[in-house]
């Protein structure tokens, strides 16, 4: 993973993510979205064949775009902590109800 | 996140998963079919082969075998210490496959293998590779390495990895005057008549698709069929190369890899 910052603006972000994909941004994409800050989230794949998209962020009132896109990064984060702690905890009532 | 096991076995699986969302489990279902990798065969050197298949053509079959995989022993071969071409202890593993008839016709099966290792072997000694007439003979070499679904299918660790929305199915008892389409029609046998209502059982297994609907004569139609867009069912089926588990464990890995790994490079300035 690359990340190379396209333009950056007081409320704009634009970044290009080199070796990743639908993967990756979809995810972050969908937790931006819900971040009260955001105007606007998206990402594209400019051609099938290369994986390199680009996620674009345009936020409300000024806040910073680069931090919003980080909080949102880890609440990604935060979903994938609670969903190991939540498998373990799965797998070990399976093992002592077996 | 809550999380409850329905079915587990050695080689699938299947979770319900509450308070999540539909882009997290696409992800993960994306990670688990192309990004964890496995062990396959993946060069292979023909010493002599008089059978009736060609050489690449016995190359793929050889290659296409699932081998049992140690991800704790071997590294990836674009990660390995080595950095070598033909790979090392650690990223590559060698099989022999030796097989000769004199007087009869066999099947060469993947029990044929020698492994250098003997944790990694054919997942099951059925899987037939080819068929030799009499005084037909195959010998080669086979390097397996790991790999990632997302550069050939054959290192893909799971033969299926799915999701669906947690089902929700409702009998409006006052409309519905028990006629039994619904009961008929429904592919996944999850109606049933108890008295003189029609009851649900194993709302689990509903597909949603909405054929008891369409087999309701009532206006408006006595059932309802909905899911609930925050819970899932996501189930695995691994090929037996790894636990299905295991399989679900690499791919949080890989996620958490990926996510620390854009944090670090993304700073606010």
């Amino acid at each position: 993973m690359k990340i190379v910052i396209l333009n950056k603006t007081k409320n704009e972000l634009k970044v290009r993510i080199d070796g990743e994909g639908h993967t990756f941004c979809n995810v972050v994409q969908k937790a931006l979205l819900k971040d009260k800050r955001v105007e606007l989230a998206g990402y594209d794949i400019p051609h099938p064949l290369t994986s390199s998209p680009i996620i674009y962020l345009r936020t409300k009132e000024r806040s910073n775009p680069v931090k919003t896109l980080r909080d949102a990064t880890r609440d990604v984060l935060k979903d994938t902590d609670a969903f190991k702690a939540a498998l373990k905890k799965a797998l070990k009532e399976w093992k002592s109800t077996a | 996140m809550n999380i409850q096991i329905i079915k587990k076995n050695d080689i699938s699986l299947r979770l319900l998963i509450e308070d999540t969302n539909a882009a997290f489990m696409n992800t993960l279902r994306r990670i688990v079919t192309s990004e964890v990798p496995s062990m396959a065969i993946d060069d292979v050197v023909i010493i002599e082969n008089s059978s009736t298949l060609q050489d690449d053509f016995l190359a793929h079959r050889v290659g296409l075998v699932p081998l049992k995989t140690d991800l704790d022993t071997y590294n990836l071969p674009e990660d390995c210490t080595c950095k070598s071409e033909f790979g090392c202890n650690l990223c590559r593993v060698s099989l022999a496959l030796e097989a000769e008839t004199e007087d009869h016709t066999i099947t060469v099966y993947s029990s044929h293998f020698k492994s250098e290792n003997p944790v990694v072997v054919p997942v099951s000694d059925r899987i037939p590779i080819a068929k030799l007439a009499p005084s037909q003979k195959i010998r080669l070499e086979a390097y397996a390495r790991l790999g990632k679904g997302k550069d050939h299918a054959r290192w893909q660790p799971v033969s299926m990895c799915a999701y669906k929305y947690l089902p929700i199915v409702i009998v409006n008892t006052k409309l519905c005057d028990l006629c039994g389409d619904c009961i008929k029609i429904c592919p996944k046998n999850i109606l049933t008549k108890a008295g003189d209502k029609i009851e649900i059982r194993n709302v689990l297994d509903c597909t949603l698709c909405q054929d008891c609907i369409d087999a309701c004569k009532k206006n408006p139609k006595a059932l309802e069929v909905s899911w609930n867009e925050n819970s899932f069912i996501f189930e695995i089926e691994s090929t037996g190369v790894l636990t299905p588990e295991r399989i679900l464990k690499g791919a949080l890995s890989i996620l958490e890899g990926k996510l620390k790994e854009f944090l670090d490079q993304l700073v606010v300035k």
